[in-house]
C-alpha cells in the first residue's frame, strides 16, 4: 500500500503539473482554447501538429507572456520546495526554510538598495541581480560569523542566521523610508512577491540556477540522508559532516536567493510541500526531492494563475496566495500532529 | 582469548572536551570475537573513550591504532567500514523507514553515488534478523516504541558489518525482554570474530555478558579483568561509592550482585 502511493507519487504528480501548465498556459484577462495552446506548444516543439487554432495574436500571448510567466512559477515554486526540503534535513527541523540563512532578508535588502540608487529602473535586471548578489552576501555572513567562533555548528548557524536577517531587515527598513515615494512601490511590489511582467530572461536566469541547483541536490540525496541522522551518526557512517553541510546549504542558497531574486517573497511553498509529501514517499533525499520539485510547482503555478484571475481589476501578491493558502494549511497540520 | 588478533589500541589517550580533560592517560587493547563492558559512574569519561576509539573526538595526546595502524592515517570511508559506532540518542527522521534507516548503514560501503547491490541488502537483512527487527522493516521511525528505535540502531550498525562493535548504552531504553534480545545479538556477531565493546550501566547485566571489564572513573581506567574481579576491587566500591557484593547462586551461571548505599 504505502510502496505502491510511493511508485505512483512521482507519475501523479508529474501528470498534475503538466495539467497544471496547461490550465495556466489557457486561462488568463485573453482566454486561450486549450486545444488550441496544446496544439501550438506540440507545433513549437516540432512536432506534426496543425497549430493554425490560435491566430497571430494568441500566439504572441502565449509565447512572450503567459508560457514563460508559466514556466518562471513552476521553476520558482520546485526550487523553493526543494530548498525547503533540503534545509529541514540538514537542520532537522521540518520547520525550516530559506529563511533561517538569512537569503529572504538579504535579497530584500539587495533589492530596496537597487531601488533606492535609482538602477532598477534604468538598468535592466538590476532588481533581481541585486537581490541575489544581497541574498548571497547575506549567507556568506552568515557562513563566516558563524564560522568564526571556532567550527560552525548548527545552532550557532541558527542563531547567526537570525541576526544577520534581522540586521538585514533594519537596514531594509532605513533605506526604504529614504527612497523617493515614486521608486518605493516598485520595492513593495517585489517584496510583495510575484511574477507580472517576468519574460525569458528570467526564466533564463532562473532555470540556469534553479535546475541545475536543484539536480546537484538531488544527486547529494544519500549524504543528505545521511547527514539527517545527525551530527554524530553521519560522522560514524564515514561523512564528513560540515564539508557535505557547507555544501548542501550552499547548493540550497544559490537556488533560495534565484527563485527569490526573480518572484520576490513567495513564502509556505519551501514548507508546504516538502510536509504534504513526505508522509507519502518518506524523507529520503532521491525520493523526496523531486516529489517536492514537482509539488511545490503545481502549487506556484496555481498560485500564480489565482494571483493573475482572482480580481478583474488589479494582480494580486503572489507571495500573499501562497500565505493565504500555507498559513490555514500549517495550522491544521499542526492540529492534526498534536492530536495524534 | 589473548591469542586473538588486536583490532582496536588505545595508547596513553588523553582527551579534552572544551577547556575540560576528560581522559587521562587511557590505554586498552581490543580483540577480535571479545566482548568488553566499560563501566563506571555518571561523567567519567566513558562515552567520550567510546567516541575517542571511534575516530569522532581527537586526543590531545596519545593514539588510537585500528589493526595496527594510526586511526588518523586511515581514510574515514575505510574505518566506517571497521568500525561501528551505536549510542543511545539517535535522531532519525520520524517518517524514515526501519528499513530505509538501517540500509544507511550501508553508506560507508557504497558512498554518495553507487547504487546498493544484493550483497547490501542481505547486510540490512542479516542486521534486522539479528536483533529482531525484521517484522519492523516497513515500519516508520515515528511509530516506534524508544526500545524498537533503539534496536534500529543497532542493526544499522550490524549492517555496516565491523570488525569493532562500539555500543554507548545500548540497553538503556530497552525493556527486558528487549534487553535480553540485543546482548544475544551482541553474542552472535561476537562469535563471528567481531571486537564489541559496550559500555553498560547495569553492572549485574554487564558482568554476566562481557568477558572482560573496564572500569572508568575520573578519566582513567580504574580497574581492568575479568567482571568478578573488578566488580570485588577496591577501586569499583569507591568509583561508585556502594557496596559491592557478589553472590553464587546454584543454576546461575555468573553471580548475582547486590549494592549497598554508601561503603
Amino acid at each position: 500500500m504505502t510502496e505502491a502511493r510511493r511508485r505512483l507519487a512521482l507519475p501523479v504528480l508529474g501528470v498534475t503539473l503538466l495539467a497544471a501548465l496547461l490550465m495556466a498556459t489557457s486561462v488568463g484577462s485573453v482566454s486561450l482554447p486549450f486545444r488550441g495552446v496544446a496544439g501550438a506548444l506540440l507545433a513549437r516543439a516540432g512536432l506534426p501538429v496543425d497549430a493554425a487554432a490560435l491566430g497571430p495574436t494568441g500566439e504572441a500571448i502565449l509565447f512572450s507572456v503567459r508560457l514563460p510567466r508559466v514556466l518562471l512559477a513552476a521553476l520558482v515554486g520546485g526550487g523553493l520546495a526543494v530548498v525547503g526540503a533540503t534545509l529541514q534535513a540538514v537542520f532537522r527541523n521540518p520547520l525550516a526554510d530559506a529563511g533561517l540563512l538569512g537569503v529572504g532578508s538579504g535579497a530584500a535588502f539587495g533589492a530596496v538598495l537597487a531601488v533606492n540608487a535609482g538602477l532598477a529602473s534604468s538598468v535592466f535586471f538590476a532588481l533581481p541581480f541585486a537581490a541575489f548578489a544581497g541574498a548571497m552576501i547575506a549567507v556568506l555572513a552568515v557562513y563566516i560569523i558563524a564560522g568564526a567562533s571556532g567550527r560552525a555548528s548548527l545552532s550557532g548557524l541558527l542563531l547567526t542566521g537570525i541576526a544577520v536577517s534581522a540586521l538585514a531587515g533594519a537596514g531594509t527598513s532605513v533605506l526604504l523610508v529614504a527612497t523617493e515615494e515614486f521608486r518605493v512601490k516598485a520595492v513593495l511590489f517585489w517584496l510583495a512577491g510575484g511574477l507580472e511582467g517576468r519574460g525569458w530572461t528570467h526564466v533564463q536566469a532562473g532555470a540556469a540556477f534553479v535546475l541545475t541547483g536543484v539536480a546537484l541536490l538531488v544527486l547529494l540525496g544519500r549524504p543528505l540522508d545521511v547527514l539527517s541522522l545527525g551530527e554524530e551518526e553521519a560522522a560514524s557512517l564515514g561523512l564528513r559532516v560540515r564539508a557535505t553541510r557547507l555544501l548542501l546549504l550552499g547548493l540550497a542558497s544559490l537556488v533560495g536567493g534565484a527563485c527569490t531574486a526573480v518572484a520576490g517573497a513567495v513564502p509556505f511553498v519551501g514548507l508546504m510541500a516538502p510536509h504534504a509529501l513526505r508522509p507519502v514517499v518518506g524523507p529520503l533525499g532521491r525520493r523526496l526531492l523531486p516529489a517536492a520539485f514537482l509539488g511545490g510547482a503545481i502549487l506556484v503555478v496555481l498560485a500564480d494563475l489565482g494571483a493573475r484571475t482572482l480580481s478583474e481589476s488589479f494582480e494580486l501578491p503572489l507571495g500573499a496566495l501562497t500565505a493565504f493558502v500555507g498559513a490555514p494549511y500549517f495550522l491544521l497540520a499542526l492540529r492534526a500532529n498534536e492530536g495524534r | 582469548m589473548t591469542s586473538a588478533e588486536v583490532l582496536l589500541e588505545a595508547r596513553g589517550l588523553v582527551v579534552d572536551r572544551g577547556r575540560a580533560r576528560v581522559l587521562e592517560d587511557v590505554s586498552l587493547e581490543l580483540r577480535a570475537g571479545e566482548a568488553v563492558a566499560v563501566v563506571g559512574p555518571n561523567a567519567a569519561g566513558k562515552s567520550t573513550l567510546v567516541r575517542t576509539l571511534a575516530g569522532l573526538l581527537r586526543p590531545v595526546a596519545g593514539e588510537v591504532r585500528l589493526r595496527g595502524r594510526a586511526l588518523a592515517e586511515w581514510p574515514r570511508d575505510a574505518v566506517a567500514r571497521t568500525v561501528a559506532l551505536v549510542a543511545a540518542e539517535e535522531e532519525g527522521p520520524d517518517t524514515l523507514t526501519v528499513a530505509d534507516r538501517v540500509a544507511l548503514g550501508r553508506y560507508p560501503h557504497r558512498g554518495p553515488f553507487r547504487r546498493l547491490t544484493s550483497e547490501d541488502e542481505a547486510a540490512v537483512g542479516r542486521a534486522l534478523r539479528q536483533t529482531g527487527t525484521l517484522h519492523l522493516a516497513g515500519r516508520r521511525l515515528g511509530t516506534l516504541s524508544a526500545g524498537e528505535r533503539q534496536l534500529a540502531t543497532l542493526a544499522r550498525g550490524l549492517a555496516q558489518e565491523p570488525q569493532v562493535l562500539l555500543l554507548d548504552e545500548p540497553a538503556a531504553h530497552l525493556d527486558i525482554g528487549h534487553q535480553l534480545q540485543l546482548f544475544r545479538a551482541l553474542d552472535e556477531v561476537r562469535q563471528c570474530g567481531v571486537a564489541v565493546l559496550a559500555v553498560v550501566h547495569d553492572l549485574g547485566r554487564a558482568a554476566a555478558w562481557a568477558g572482560r571489564m573496564l572500569l572508568v572513573a575520573k578519566g582513567r581506567i580504574a580497574a581492568a579483568g575479568g567482571p568478578t574481579e573488578v566488580l570485588a576491587s577496591e577501586a569499583a566500591a569507591a568509583a561508585f561509592g556502594v557496596g559491592i557484593r557478589g553472590h553464587a547462586v546454584p543454576g546461575v551461571p555468573h553471580l548475582l550482585y547486590v549494592f549497598e548505599e554508601g561503603s
